[in-house]
C-alpha cells in the first residue's frame, strides 16, 4: 500500500517537472555501427580467452620439456642406485602402482581436453 | 514488454554466451546509454568511448544481472560507474603531470561544453555537480523511477529525492525556468 502511494506520488508531476523533462528530452542517437563495433570487440575477447589456455599450456610445455627430461633421467639414475630388493619389495606391495599413475595421467589429460571442448 | 524481451536475451547470453543476443541488447539500449553519458561528460567522443567500455563491462558482468529491476537501470549503473572511474583516472593522470611540472592539458573528462554551441540544457547541467547531473539525467532524460536511480547510484531513495530537490533548487536559483516555459 505504502509503495503504491509512493509510486503515485512519483508520477504526479507539476509543470516544472514537465518542463525539465522536455528540456532533458533529446533525439535518439543513430546506431551507425556502434553495436557492431561492440559485438566485434566482445567476439575478439571471447576468442582471446579461448586461445589463452591452450597457447600458454603449449608455451609452458615447450619451456618445461628440457628440465622435465633432465628430471626423468636423474630419476632413472637414482632408481639404479637403489638396492634391487627394495624395488622388488615395492612392486610386491603395490603391483598396481604403474597402472594407478598411468590412469591418473590419462584422467587429467581427458579433463583438460573436455574443458577445452566445453569452452 | 521490452523488459521481458530483455530478460529473455540476457538468459540466452548467460546460457549460451550468445553474442548475437548481446548485439540486439546493445542496439536497443545504445541510444539511452550514449545520451546519458553525453549529458554527463558534455563531450560526444568521450561519451562514445565510455559507452563502449560500459557495454564491454556489461558483457563481462551479465551473470550478475538479477532480473529484478529493468535492464536499462542495470546498464546505467555500469555507465555511471564507468564514468566515475574514468574521471578518477584522468584526475590522477593530471596530478602526476602537475607533479612532474607539466602544464596539465589533459582531457579532464569533467563537464565541458564548447562556448559557441551551448544549449539551454548544457547551461542548466553546468550548474550541477556530477552526482546531481547523473541523478537528474536518470530521472528526467531516462525516465528511471527513484527506486531504479537508488539502485543505479547505490544511494538510499531518500538521498535520491533530496538530490533531485536540491538540483531543482539550484536550477531555479540560476535560471528563471518559468520564463523559459513562456518563451
Amino acid at each position: 500500500m505504502t509503495s503504491k502511494i509512493i509510486n503515485m506520488a512519483e508520477r504526479i508531476k507539476d509543470a516544472e517537472d514537465r518542463l525539465l523533462e522536455s528540456m532533458f528530452d533529446s533525439a535518439p542517437i543513430a546506431d551507425a555501427g556502434f553495436s557492431a563495433t561492440v559485438v566485434t570487440k566482445v567476439r575478439r575477447g571471447l576468442w582471446l580467452r579461448r586461445l589463452t589456455l591452450p597457447v600458454f599450456a603449449m608455451i609452458g610445455g615447450a619451456i618445461a620439456i628440457k628440465p622435465l627430461t633432465g628430471l626423468v633421467i636423474a630419476a632413472t639414475r637414482l632408481s639404479s642406485l637403489l638396492p634391487q630388493d627394495f624395488l622388488s619389495r615395492t612392486a610386491e606391495l603395490m603391483p598396481q602402482a604403474q597402472i594407478i599413475v598411468l590412469g591418473a595421467m590419462l584422467l587429467a589429460a581427458c579433463m583438460l581436453g573436455l574443458r577445452t571442448i566445453v569452452d | 514488454m521490452a523488459n521481458g524481451d530483455d530478460h529473455q536475451l540476457v538468459a540466452r547470453i548467460v546460457s549460451d554466451q550468445d553474442t548475437a543476443a548481446f548485439g540486439e541488447l546493445v542496439r536497443r539500449h545504445q541510444s539511452q546509454v550514449r545520451n546519458f553519458l553525453r549529458k554527463l561528460t558534455g563531450d560526444i567522443a568521450t561519451a562514445d568511448d565510455l559507452s563502449q567500455d560500459c557495454f564491454m563491462r556489461a558483457w563481462d558482468k551479465i551473470q550478475t544481472f538479477s532480473g529484478r529491476g529493468s535492464f536499462i537501470g542495470w546498464l546505467l549503473k555500469i555507465a555511471y560507474t564507468t564514468f566515475l572511474q574514468s574521471k578518477r583516472k584522468s584526475k590522477r593522470y593530471a596530478e602526476i603531470l602537475e607533479q612532474v611540472g607539466h602544464v596539465a592539458e589533459v582531457e579532464s573528462r569533467s563537464y565541458s561544453v564548447q562556448a559557441d554551441e551551448v544549449t539551454d540544457l548544457e547551461k542548466l547541467l553546468a550548474v550541477l555537480n556530477d552526482e546531481e547531473r547523473a541523478i537528474m539525467v536518470m530521472s528526467y532524460a531516462c525516465g528511471l523511477s527513484h527506486r531504479e536511480i537508488s539502485d543505479a547510484t547505490s544511494k538510499p531513495v531518500g538521498t535520491v529525492k533530496s538530490v533531485i530537490f536540491r538540483s531543482k533548487e539550484k536550477i531555479r536559483t540560476n535560471f528563471d525556468i518559468k520564463d523559459h516555459q513562456h518563451g
